[in-house]
């Protein structure tokens, strides 16, 4: 059930509101439990078991752990237990392929592995971010199975994130009276409106743009010209990004209408003026999970620099293959890794002279690192868009794309930058206004969730 | 929790305190709510389809998903007041984002709404090369009898009015090859001159796919010249005017300010016979009426009356001598009635409800001649264009 759709909008949330809202302070996280397993069985319940397994060996290990029972035996166990489901469902028809590309084995890949999991990738590191801090003492071990239980499967989190770790969601799980109060939910319902409003407004009317360019019914990225294949690959960056973030934003609002402040998960990323800060930007759950549990207990900076260097060689090659089990999904990530081993070594004197250049260089590189990204997508194989890109040619001309996606990339481009949040900070304090733009952006994307009749969130399949 | 929701401020007068949220509060549960109350459609007009209705409940459908799947494509069928929604999310792109395309529909200048043709896929080639040899193979066969119509798109004779810049794929190339193949074997009608040098006249809804009976009367008109036949002499018919068209583009595009086509027609007394189809050759008349089903000008598809829609077998009887059969799209639906003039028996045939070659039932209803007439666009891309090379099935 994603949440541009009306079974969301209108169905369950409302539901899900009043019933949380209504019950009495002990019993909300029995209540958020149940909703988010129906939330979870709703899209998938032949994998509830997995899940449900998953979180009483995370829940048992904790408490051992705690105790500091058989500690050795339990922590690296459970690791890799739960590490390996993820393995394993995401990535065992990958590794089915390697072993017959480089041998004769002739195994035969695994069609119930075809779908993934709802939500594993993000539950597993959830999972994993308990233990790890369970077992550093960076927080308790949680006894209410009910409360871990609703933590894991919550479901503003449960089918793409943000990856928030239970140190930051414990404490409003054990508050029992005056959980959330109005002027938060209120922000909360406009942080979800706005999401909304990403992702079915933006993110999927300029996403059309590359689609035409790419899709089976559309123009074909052969015939296109250099100008247009750029024009097209920016607006995929653009959908992108709007896709994404818009989700989170409406999961982040959603969790502080229910009383959970989350920290954002982007921050205006393509304003960057460096690619380290890009990632400082962009799915800022991720990059902070991979930060705190595999970067610095390698050692981090804290070593000699071929280890640094090793280290971001391992954050960076995880890094993508999270993304996708895919070549196209590890050189990306090991493009980055390249980028900030310059970065980290050289460049970074000359960029924080820069003004403008900086910015440029950044969104030249996150851009085309874009075009690798989708490279797994029918339609735009890498050999093709960077011949495209990078020698230029004729062939269909973007005038007529510009002439009807023009409007919304100069809006998407606004709105990549502080400039609506300043607006809406300005015009928040006159009630009229305030009331016009919230209330026309929730009508506004009502109409686009219901005549896009089937967008999903790009990101629900990593 | 309400009893926060008003604070007086500092002056003492009464202001509500989070008024995002109360908006936001009123639209989720109240429109929930009206969400339930609203009655239930079975078919959408504007979407020409069913919509989903609510899914039957197993536990077995609740297991696989598919009860989850169901239920959401019901609730998103059924929203309350999705029309209205839609037509605004079109109004927007139109008037906000200044969009000139919407589903596939390029808007023109001046209420043109014309079909997106931008490319020609690897598919779409297959098919059309396809189709071309079963044409010519099946013309091949009937040497000196089959004459091939291919009506052009209307962005084809109207290229100005197409949105600026807009990237058509080259129809005109495209046709100039069809014809040439097609025109070794079989007469071949080419009417881009006519129309272009007629373009003044009404010759294609704005609204719709279809071109008008106007522009269906020049295609009869070069037809008849070709054949040395005396045209239907409009002049001595009544016509009548059916205003308020809106056609398929339209249903699709929304657009927010359209303007409606209008369908002009000749009443004729000929008999119109529709047949089932039982076995190859073997026909069994369902019904008898007029040429125009008049009833389908009170609903959205007002293009339907024109030989009460598309049929897979059907004959006319007409005012004429000899016999021709049609192997048509529903391009011909609105040229057929003036072969009246001209024809004793006419047989219209669709391979979307006719699934054997032609060879049979030319035979057995001794047809003199054969009409082959598609416009552009279906003819490259429909898959049943094929079915008349197919050999029969009746062994003798």
């Amino acid at each position: 059930m994603v949440f541009n759709s009306v079974v969301f909008l209108f169905g369950f949330l409302p539901l899900a509101l009043a019933a949380y809202y209504l019950v009495p302070g002990r019993a909300k996280n029995v209540v958020l439990l149940a909703e988010s397993l129906v939330f979870y069985a709703w899209a998938d319940a032949r994998y509830l078991p997995l899940i449900l397994v998953l979180i009483l060996l995370n829940y048992a290990a904790g408490l051992l752990l705690q105790r500091g029972k058989a500690r050795r035996m339990v922590l690296p166990a459970t690791l890799v237990l739960t590490a390996a489901a993820l393995v394993f469902f995401k990535y065992t028809n990958f590794l089915i392929d390697i072993v017959n590309h480089v041998s004769d084995a002739g195994l035969s890949s695994l069609s119930f592995l075809d779908v993934l999991p709802l939500g594993i990738s993000y539950y597993i590191f959830k999972l994993l971010s308990y233990l790890a801090d369970v077992a550093t003492g960076k927080v308790e071990a949680e006894h209410d199975l009910i409360a871990f239980s609703a933590y894991v499967l919550f479901f503003p989190q449960l089918v793409v994130g943000p990856i928030i770790k239970y140190r930051d969601m414990r404490k409003t799980f054990h508050t029992l009276k005056n959980r959330y109060t109005l002027p938060q939910i209120e922000v909360g319902a406009e942080m979800f409106v706005f999401g909304l409003a990403k992702k079915v407004i933006l993110a999927d009317s300029i996403g059309a743009l590359w689609q035409d360019i790419i899709a089976s019914d559309g123009i074909g990225l052969a015939n296109a010209s250099t100008p247009l294949a750029w024009l097209g690959i920016i607006a995929y960056s653009l959908q992108l990004y709007f896709d994404f973030s818009g989700y989170s934003e409406m999961s982040n609002g959603l969790s502080k209408m229910l009383g959970f402040d989350c920290a954002a998960n982007f921050n205006l990323p393509y304003v960057s003026a460096s690619i380290t800060e890009f990632w400082r930007r962009w799915h800022i759950s991720l990059s902070g999970w991979f930060r705190d549990y595999i970067y610095i207990p390698l050692g981090g900076n804290r070593c000699s620099a071929v280890r640094q260097i090793f280290n971001m060689l391992v954050v960076w090659a995880l890094t993508g293959i999270w993304h996708g089990a895919n070549w196209n999904f590890i050189c990306w990530g090991l493009y980055y890794f390249v980028l900030l081993v310059i970065e980290k070594n050289f460049l970074s004197r000359y960029l924080s002279r820069g003004k403008v250049w900086p910015h440029l260089y950044t969104l030249f590189f996150v851009v085309v690192g874009w075009g690798i990204f989708t490279a797994n997508e029918p339609g735009a194989p890498l050999g093709l868009l960077f011949s495209k890109l990078f020698l230029p040619q004729g062939g269909v001309s973007p005038l007529y794309y510009l002439r009807n996606y023009g409007v919304l990339l100069v809006a998407a481009c606004l709105c990549s930058t502080a400039l609506p949040a300043k607006l809406w900070a300005a015009v928040r304090r006159h009630t009229v206004v305030r009331l016009v733009l919230f209330g026309g952006t929730m009508l506004l994307s009502m109409s686009y969730v219901v005549a896009a009749t089937s967008a999903n969130a790009l990101y629900a399949n990593f | 929790m309400s009893k926060t929701v008003y604070r007086k401020d500092r002056a003492g007068k009464k202001r509500v305190e989070c008024p995002s949220l109360l908006l936001f509060f009123i639209f989720l549960f109240g429109f929930a709510l009206l969400n339930l109350l609203w009655p239930m459609r079975e078919q959408s007009e504007l979407e020409n389809r069913k919509l989903a209705k609510p899914p039957a409940f197993s536990v077995k459908a609740l297991l696989s998903g598919q009860w989850a799947t169901g239920f959401a494509s019901y609730m998103q069928d059924q929203v309350a007041g999705r029309d209205g929604w839609i037509n605004a999310e079109c109004a927007v792109n139109a008037m906000l984002f200044q969009k000139v395309e919407e589903s596939d529909i390029l808007l023109g200048a001046d209420h043109w709404l014309f079909t997106k043709f931008f490319t020609v896929n690897d598919a779409t080639a297959a098919q059309l090369e396809k189709n071309l040899t079963a044409v010519t193979d099946f013309a091949a066969r009937y040497p000196g009898r089959v004459t091939f119509l291919l009506a052009p798109s209307a962005s084809v004779i109207y290229p100005e009015e197409l949105p600026a810049y807009a990237p058509m794929a080259d129809e005109n190339a495209l046709l100039d090859a069809i014809f040439a193949r097609v025109a070794t074997v079989a007469d071949v009608i080419d009417l881009r001159p006519d129309f272009t040098a007629a373009k003044e006249q009404y010759l294609y809804f704005k609204t719709d796919h279809h071109w008008t009976p106007e522009g269906a009367y020049l295609g009869y008109s070069r037809f008849c010249s070709l054949k040395g036949l005396t045209p239907f002499d409009r002049a001595a018919h009544e016509a009548v005017t059916i205003p308020d068209f809106y056609g398929t583009h339209a249903s699709a595009a929304r657009p927010w300010n359209g303007q409606s086509d209008r369908i002009t027609y000749y009443p004729l007394d000929n008999p119109l016979t529709v047949y089932q189809i039982t076995g190859e050759a073997q026909y069994t008349a369902t019904k008898t009426e007029n040429l125009i089903n008049t009833d389908k000008f009170a609903t959205r598809d007002k293009y339907a009356a024109f030989l009460d829609g598309n049929n897979g077998y059907s004959t006319i009887e007409g005012n004429g001598t000899g016999s021709i059969l049609v192997v048509k799209d529903s391009y011909a639906n609105s040229l057929i009635p003036y072969l009246t003039a001209n024809y004793a028996k006419i047989g219209v045939v669709d391979f979307r409800g006719f699934g054997y070659g032609l060879d049979s039932t030319i035979e057995k209803e001794q047809y003199d001649e054969i009409l082959v007439l598609y416009n552009f666009q279906t003819f490259i891309s429909d898959t049943k264009v094929v079915y008349i090379n197919r050999p029969t099935t009746i062994t003798n």
